[in-house]
């Protein structure tokens, strides 16, 4: 009981960020707000043995991906983006029943999926307290997963080196 | 135990926010932000899966789609600093100058 409170109040919380970050039209909120829908996601994980990746979650995205929006944000001095009323009424209907038949579609597909019953991997609930997930996740980084690791290591390296390059100011 | 079905209900509605964010907006940072959403929906997927599953490999995918996220972030912060440097643009209904 007091789990599914936890996890509808969540639930709750990033919901509303994330319909926050859409609908405010100062970017400062919209990066805050995500900051609030990336904090209970680390709550959820939290919630689903995965201590791991609610750590990373809290440091990675809430800590330095939405430090760097922020500070884009306010380098850049946005303030409020000048927006021009949707004055596209038949997109926009067809949009709102596009978007329900598509959340609609996911729904029965996840509610009917195979894979809500799948065979029972390594990994269940007692064994993960037992190891704990950061040791078990890092096992699995190093041993089964190498090759991706190593690849996004590569991975990150060319992306700040590109940044570096693409921000630079260009001698004229 | 809160079943496996909410959790997927939640990515799949915080990824019909997302899309909408990106369609919506006109700002290319909120664009960004709106796919960060979008990847974030579809790592809470994963690591419900991974529960469901009792088997990790879907939290070491959440981690390899937070670096890649991370990139994404760093090289389309930079791509719209080096723009709004070099033609004061932010909209992204201005920046045509590659379309067809």
């Amino acid at each position: 009981m007091a789990g599914q409170l936890f996890f509808y109040f969540l639930a709750l919380l990033t919901v509303a960020g994330a319909v926050a970050v859409v609908a405010l039209p100062n970017p400062l909120y919209s990066v805050l707000s995500l900051v609030a829908t990336f904090l209970g996601l680390a709550g959820l994980y939290l919630s689903l043995n995965a201590q791991f990746v609610a750590v990373v979650q809290v440091i990675v995205y809430a800590g330095a991906i939405m430090m760097l929006f922020l500070f884009v944000v306010m380098l850049i001095n946005l303030g409020r983006e000048e927006r021009q009323a949707l004055r596209l009424p038949v997109q926009k209907l067809a949009g709102t029943i596009i978007g329900l038949g598509v959340f609609a579609g996911l729904v029965n597909l996840y509610a009917t999926t195979p894979l809500l019953t799948g065979a029972k991997g390594l990994f269940p609930a007692a064994r993960l307290a037992e190891v704990g997930s950061v040791q078990a996740v890092g096992r699995l980084l190093v041993t089964q997963y190498v090759l991706p690791f190593q690849a996004m290591a590569v991975l990150l390296f060319v992306g700040i080196v590109g940044a570096v390059v693409l921000a630079r100011r260009r001698a004229r | 135990m809160v079943p496996l079905t909410h959790y997927l209900a939640l990515g799949a509605i915080l990824f019909l926010i997302g899309a909408a964010g990106v369609l919506m907006r006109r700002n290319a940072i909120m664009i960004l932000l709106s796919i960060e959403l979008m990847l974030n929906s579809v790592n809470i997927t994963f690591v419900g899966f991974a529960r469901q599953w009792a088997d990790l490999t879907g939290q070491v995918f959440a981690i390899f789609v937070i670096a890649v996220a991370a990139c994404e972030a760093a090289v389309g912060l930079a791509i719209l600093i080096s723009l709004n440097r070099d033609r004061q643009m932010m909209n992204v209904d201005e920046i045509n100058l590659l379309k067809w």
